[in-house]
C-alpha cells in the first residue's frame, strides 16, 4: 500500500484533496481514476486515519492525515491483482462457476471472499462513537440552495417566513433570512404522519459524521439533478469523466487532458466547450447538435461529429484515443486520437427524496428518467410536498429560478390546492434507446462493458440474463448485481433500464421502476446511531 | 423451454418464492403431473429476495434443529444439484447472551444441538472473541457457537429452482394474482386469478407473508400474522467476521456477506399486515445502528448502503404449517415459516410434496399440521428462538 502523510497546513491548498490520482476496481481491479467529483461514483475511495471507503472528493485534508490507497497491492498502479482483468476477458461467472469439485468449494469461498469488498475494517486512531445528533424543527424546510432553491427561499423570506435550508455542498456564503447548513444531505424523508403540525420527518447527513431529524410542515425539494453515464468498452477507464467531474475534479486529481472529445450535443455541452474548448479536439453527439454548440465548435475550429457512435476509449491506464462509427452503421469505425472523454449527454434529475415520501412518480421519455409527478406549482401527490427545479423538469437556469418561486408560492398559498395529474402514457422515445439500440448492434469494443463500474458488472452479464428468460430491472438487479454498489445505481441503472427495454421489446417504463432505497447517500452508523431519541413534535 | 399456458392443472401453487419453487421443483421430480406456480410479482419480489441468508441447526426444538441439519446438507449440496451457485458458507452462527434467564436458555439449545449430533458449544465470554474479534463483549455473559450453520445468497437459490422447475415442464406465471380460491362440493377444484381461471383440484399456499390473505380467499380463518421486520446492508468491507452474530436480548443479528456487506436486522417488528407495503423506518435506522455500534463499535463510520423491510409469516407456535386443511380437501399449507422459510425450503419442501402425493410425513401434526390450531389442547411446545 502506499500511504501518504499529508504534509504541512492545507488552507488554500485545494491541491491536497488531490489524493489518490488512481485506485482499483473492485473485482478485476481495473485502473481507475476519480470520475463524478460529486461524490456517488467508487474511483476516488481511499482509507482516511484508518477509515475506509472515504470520497477523497469531498473530502478536506488536514495535516497530519494519512491516507492509504484501497483494495490494490502493492499500489494502485502496479496492481498484481490485475492480472483477472487480463485473465479473464468475458468476466469471472460467480453465479454459476465455483461450484465444483465440492472438496474445492471451501477454498474456492476464502479465495473469492478476500477478493471481495473494498477497504478492511475500520481501525480508526480515536475511539468511535457515536456522533451525537440533534433534533430541528421548521415550518419550511428547503432541500438544495441552488438555483431553484435559492429563488424558493427568497418568496418565502418576503412573505416573512424563514426556512431552513440543507444544501449538500458548503455554502460560502449566507441566505438572508433563512438558516443555511451546509455539507448537509437530505438522506431520508420517510411518508409523512397522517397528523400533527410538522408531518415530515427527514434525516439528513453531516459532513462531520452526524446526522440531524428535522421535522417540518412544508418540504421544498429543489436538489438539482446530476450528469449521466454512457456505456462503451473502456468506459470506466481513467481519463472518462462526467461534465461536473470535468468541471469540479481539481486538475490535479483528475487525469489532465488537453485533447479532450466532448461526448453531447446540447446546453451541457456547450458548457462545457465554453470552459474547456482550448482543450478540446471533438464534439461526438448521439443525436443532432444544437446550433449554439456547433457556432461554438466552429469558433475554435473543433470538429464536429453528430449521429455518432462511441464505440471504445482506448488505453488502458488512461485515454489515448477513441474509436467511433457514424451511426446508420454503412460506413467503417475510426479512430480519434484523445485523452479525455467528457460525457455531457444528459443530466438526470435525484429521484430519491420523492419515491422514498410516497409521491406517485412517473417515466420521463424527454429525459430518460423517473421524477415525480408534478402540477404546474411543483405540488407533487403528496400534500406538503413540493418539487422544484431539475426535479420538476426545470432544465435551464432561467427555469429553475421560475420553478423555486412557483413551489414557494403554491406552498404558502392556504387551502389544499390542486393536485398534480400524471402525463398520459407518451409513444414518446429517449434519444438514447435508439442509440444504444444501434450500439448493441455493431457491437462495442474491443475489451469489457462496465456498465456497473462499483461491481464491475459487465453488459455482457446483462444481456444473458435476459436471453435466460429474466425480465424487469428489479429481478436483473437481484441476478447481476448491477445497481446495487456505492454509486447505488446512479451510473448504471438508467442505462440498464434502457438496454433492458431494447431487449425486452418493450418500453422502459414497462421495464419497471427503480427502486431508490434509503439512506440517499452512503450514512455511517454512527451517524444514525447519534440521533436523538424519538420526541413528539411541539406543536 | 417453457410449457404452453394451459387451464388445467394437477397442482396450482400460489406463491413463486422459494417454498412454492421449492414444492413445484419435488412435485416435478416425482411425476405429481401438471404443475403451475402463480407469482404475482416478480421473482424473488417477496420475502425470498429480501431476507439476511443465515442458515442455522441451533433452536428450541429437537424436531427443528434435525430438518435444518437436513436442510444444510441439501445447501451444501445445492449448486451441483441446481447449477447456480448460493454460496453457502459454513462460519458458523454465534448466539450472545446478556442475562442469566438468556444463558440457561443457550445452554438449553446446545443441549438440543448436541443430542441430535452436531457439535454446538457454550462458551464464556473470553471464547467468543476467537470466533468474532471485532466485537466488544461488554455486557455478554455467555454464548453458544455451532460452526457448521452459516449464510447464502437468497437470489441464485431462487434462480437454480426456478429454471429447474421450467426445465421439469413446470410453469411458472409471474406477475398473476390469485384471486378467489373455487371450491364444488367442499374441496378445491381451482382458482380465479388476474390471468384468468386455472383448474386444479389441489392447491397449495405457499404465499408467505400473504398466505392469511390467501386463506381468507378460500373462506378459511388462519392465525397466520403478516409481521413486517426491517434489515439493512453496509458498504464493502474486506472480510472481517466470518459467522452471523445474534444477540438475544435485542434480536440484533448481521453477518458479512461473500461481497463484504454486513447485512442484518433487529427485531422491531410491526404487525401492520401486509398494507403498509414495505417501508424503511427512522426508528428502525436509529435502534439498529445503535444496537450494532454498541456490539462492534468500529463499525460507527462504516456506510449504511441500502435498508429494506420485507414481512415474517409468523404462527402463534413459531412452527410453519404443512400439510391439508381439514375443512377443505385440496387446500394444502406451505406456509407460516415464521422468518426461516428459506433456510428450510429444502428440506420442508420434501414434506410438503409428500403431503401433497398422499405419502405420511415424518412431521408431528400436533406440531405441524393446519388443523393444529383447531385442537384447544394442542401442545404446548413452540419454537421461539426467532432472530436471524
Amino acid at each position: 500500500m502506499e500511504p501518504v502523510l499529508v504534509p504541512g497546513p492545507t488552507a488554500g491548498r485545494p491541491d491536497l484533496r488531490r489524493l489518490p490520482p488512481r485506485t482499483r476496481s473492485t473485482r478485476y481491479h481495473r485502473p481507475r481514476a476519480p470520475f463524478c467529483g460529486v461524490g456517488y461514483c467508487t474511483n476516488c475511495l481511499v482509507r482516511v486515519n484508518g477509515v475506509p471507503n472515504v470520497r477523497s472528493c469531498r473530502y478536506d485534508a488536514a495535516p497530519g492525515d494519512v491516507m492509504t490507497v484501497e483494495n490494490a497491492w502493492p499500489s494502485a498502479r502496479f496492481d498484481i491483482l490485475g492480472v483477472f482483468d487480463v485473465l479473464f476477458p468475458h468476466g469471472i461467472d460467480t453465479l454459476r462457476g465455483f461450484r465444483r469439485p465440492a472438496f474445492a468449494v471451501p477454498w474456492y469461498q476464502r479465495v473469492v471472499r478476500r477478493l471481495a469488498g473494498t477497504g478492511a475494517f475500520p481501525t480508526p486512531s480515536l475511539p468511535p462513537r457515536p456522533a451525537p445528533g440533534r433534533s430541528m424543527e421548521t415550518d419550511v424546510l428547503v432541500l438544495g440552495a441552488g438555483t431553484a432553491g435559492r429563488a424558493a427561499v427568497e418568496t418565502f423570506v418576503a412573505e416573512g417566513v424563514r426556512p431552513l435550508v440543507l444544501e449538500r455542498e458548503p455554502v460560502p456564503t449566507p441566505i438572508a433570512g433563512a438558516e443555511c447548513l451546509g455539507r448537509t444531505t437530505a438522506v431520508f424523508l420517510p411518508p409523512p404522519r397522517e397528523s400533527g403540525p410538522r408531518p415530515f420527518e427527514l434525516i439528513a447527513s453531516v459532513s462531520d459524521g452526524s446526522a440531524i431529524d428535522v421535522r417540518a410542515r412544508t418540504v421544498v425539494v429543489a436538489v438539482g439533478g446530476y450528469d449521466a453515464s454512457l456505456w462503451f468498452a473502456g468506459s470506466d477507464r481513467p481519463g472518462v469523466v462526467t461534465a461536473e467531474g470535468a468541471e469540479r475534479l481539481h486538475p490535479a486529481v483528475r487525469p489532465d487532458f488537453s485533447h479532450a472529445v466532448v461526448f453531447g450535443g446540447g446546453p451541457r455541452a456547450f458548457q462545457i466547450l465554453e470552459r474547456f474548448g482550448a482543450q478540446t479536439d471533438a464534439v461526438v453527439a448521439p443525436g443532432s447538435i444544437d446550433p449554439d454548440v456547433a457556432r461554438k465548435a466552429s469558433e475554435l475550429d473543433i470538429p464536429l461529429f453528430p449521429r455518432t457512435l462511441l464505440l471504445a476509449a482506448v488505453g488502458r491506464r488512461a485515454v489515448r484515443g477513441v474509436r467511433l462509427a457514424r451511426r446508420g452503421g454503412d460506413q467503417p469505425p475510426f479512430r480519434l486520437e484523445a485523452d479525455a472523454v467528457i460525457l455531457a449527454h444528459r443530466r438526470l434529475p435525484h429521484p430519491q427524496l420523492f419515491f422514498q415520501a410516497g409521491a406517485q412518480m412517473e417515466w420521463r421519455p424527454g429525459v430518460g428518467a423517473y421524477g415525480p409527478v408534478v402540477g404546474g406549482a411543483g405540488a407533487t401527490t403528496v400534500p406538503g410536498l413540493f418539487a422544484a427545479g431539475e426535479s420538476a423538469g426545470a432544465a435551464s437556469p432561467d427555469r429553475a429560478r421560475e420553478s423555486g418561486i412557483a413551489a414557494a408560492t403554491s406552498a404558502l398559498a392556504p387551502g389544499p390546492g390542486s393536485r398534480p395529474t400524471p402525463s398520459p402514457p407518451s409513444d414518446e422515445h429517449n434519444e438514447l434507446e435508439g442509440y444504444y439500440q444501434e450500439l448493441l448492434t455493431a457491437g462495442p469494443g474491443p475489451g469489457k462493458v462496465v456498465i456497473c463500474p462499483c461491481e464491475d458488472v459487465l453488459l455482457g452479464e446483462l444481456l444473458e440474463a435476459t436471453e435466460r428468460g429474466y425480465r424487469g430491472i428489479e429481478v436483473i438487479k437481484r441476478y447481476t448485481g448491477v445497481g446495487t454498489g456505492l454509486c447505488q445505481g446512479r451510473y448504471c441503472l438508467p442505462d440498464a433500464l434502457l438496454v433492458l427495454a431494447l431487449r425486452e421489446h418493450r418500453t422502459p417504463r414497462e421495464v419497471g421502476y427503480i427502486t431508490q432505497r434509503p439512506p440517499v447517500v452512503p450514512t455511517p452508523l454512527g451517524a444514525f446511531a447519534g440521533l436523538p431519541d424519538e420526541v413528539e413534535a411541539t406543536p | 423451454m417453457n410449457a404452453p399456458e394451459r387451464r388445467t392443472y394437477q397442482v396450482a401453487i400460489i406463491g413463486g418464492g422459494i417454498v412454492g419453487l421449492f414444492t413445484a421443483y419435488r412435485l416435478l421430480r416425482a411425476g405429481a403431473g401438471p404443475v403451475v406456480v402463480l407469482e404475482r410479482g416478480f421473482l424473488s419480489s417477496g420475502a425470498s429476495g429480501r431476507n439476511g441468508g443465515g442458515v442455522r441447526q441451533q433452536w428450541d426444538s429437537r424436531v427443528t434443529v434435525r430438518l435444518m441439519r437436513e436442510a444444510v446438507q441439501d445447501w451444501k449440496q445445492f449448486g451441483r444439484e441446481f447449477g447456480t451457485n448460493v454460496w453457502f458458507r459454513q462460519g458458523g452462527y454465534l448466539f450472545l447472551a446478556a442475562s442469566p434467564a438468556e444463558v440457561t436458555r443457550l445452554g438449553q439449545v446446545t443441549e438440543a444441538v448436541r443430542s441430535e449430533g452436531l457439535d454446538g458449544r457454550l462458551l464464556e465470554p473470553s471464547g467468543v472473541l476467537r470466533y468474532a474479534p471485532s466485537l466488544s463483549l461488554d455486557g455478554i455473559l455467555g454464548a453458544t457457537f455451532l460452526k457448521t450453520d452459516g449464510t447464502l445468497y437468497p437470489f441464485p437459490g431462487v434462480w437454480g429452482v426456478y429454471e429447474a422447475v421450467r426445465a421439469l415442464g413446470g410453469e411458472v406465471r409471474l406477475g398473476v394474482e390469485v384471486t378467489g380460491v373455487r371450491a364444488e362440493g367442499g374441496r378445491v377444484v381451482g382458482l380465479a386469478t388476474t390471468g384468468g381461471p386455472v383448474e386444479a383440484p389441489i392447491v397449495v399456499n405457499a404465499a408467505g407473508g400473504w398466505s392469511g390473505d390467501v386463506s381468507r380467499l378460500a373462506g378459511l380463518s388462519v392465525p397466520n400474522v403478516a409481521s413486517r421486520h426491517e434489515i439493512l446492508a453496509t458498504e464493502p468491507l474486506k472480510p472481517f467476521l466470518d459467522p452471523m452474530v445474534i444477540r438475544l436480548s435485542d434480536g440484533l443479528y448481521f453477518s458479512q456477506t461473500m461481497r463484504g456487506e454486513v447485512v442484518g436486522g433487529l427485531s422491531v417488528p410491526h404487525p401492520t399486515g401486509t398494507r403498509a407495503g414495505v417501508p424503511t423506518s427512522t426508528t428502525f435506522l436509529r435502534t439498529m445502528s445503535r444496537s450494532m455500534v454498541r456490539l462492534v463499535p468500529s463499525l460507527a463510520p462504516v456506510g449504511v448502503l441500502r435498508a429494506w423491510s420485507g414481512y415474517y409469516d409468523d404462527t402463534p407456535d413459531g412452527f410453519p404449517v404443512i400439510g391439508e386443511d381439514p375443512r377443505l380437501p385440496g387446500f394444502f399449507h406451505a406456509n407460516g415459516f415464521s422468518g426461516h422459510g428459506f433456510m428450510l425450503s429444502p428440506a420442508s419442501s420434501k414434506r410438503v410434496a409428500q403431503a401433497v402425493l398422499g405419502e405420511r410425513t415424518d412431521l408431528d401434526p400436533a406440531l405441524f399440521s393446519p388443523g393444529r390450531f383447531l385442537d384447544p389442547h394442542r401442545s404446548t411446545e413452540a419454537e421461539g428462538l426467532q432472530p436471524g
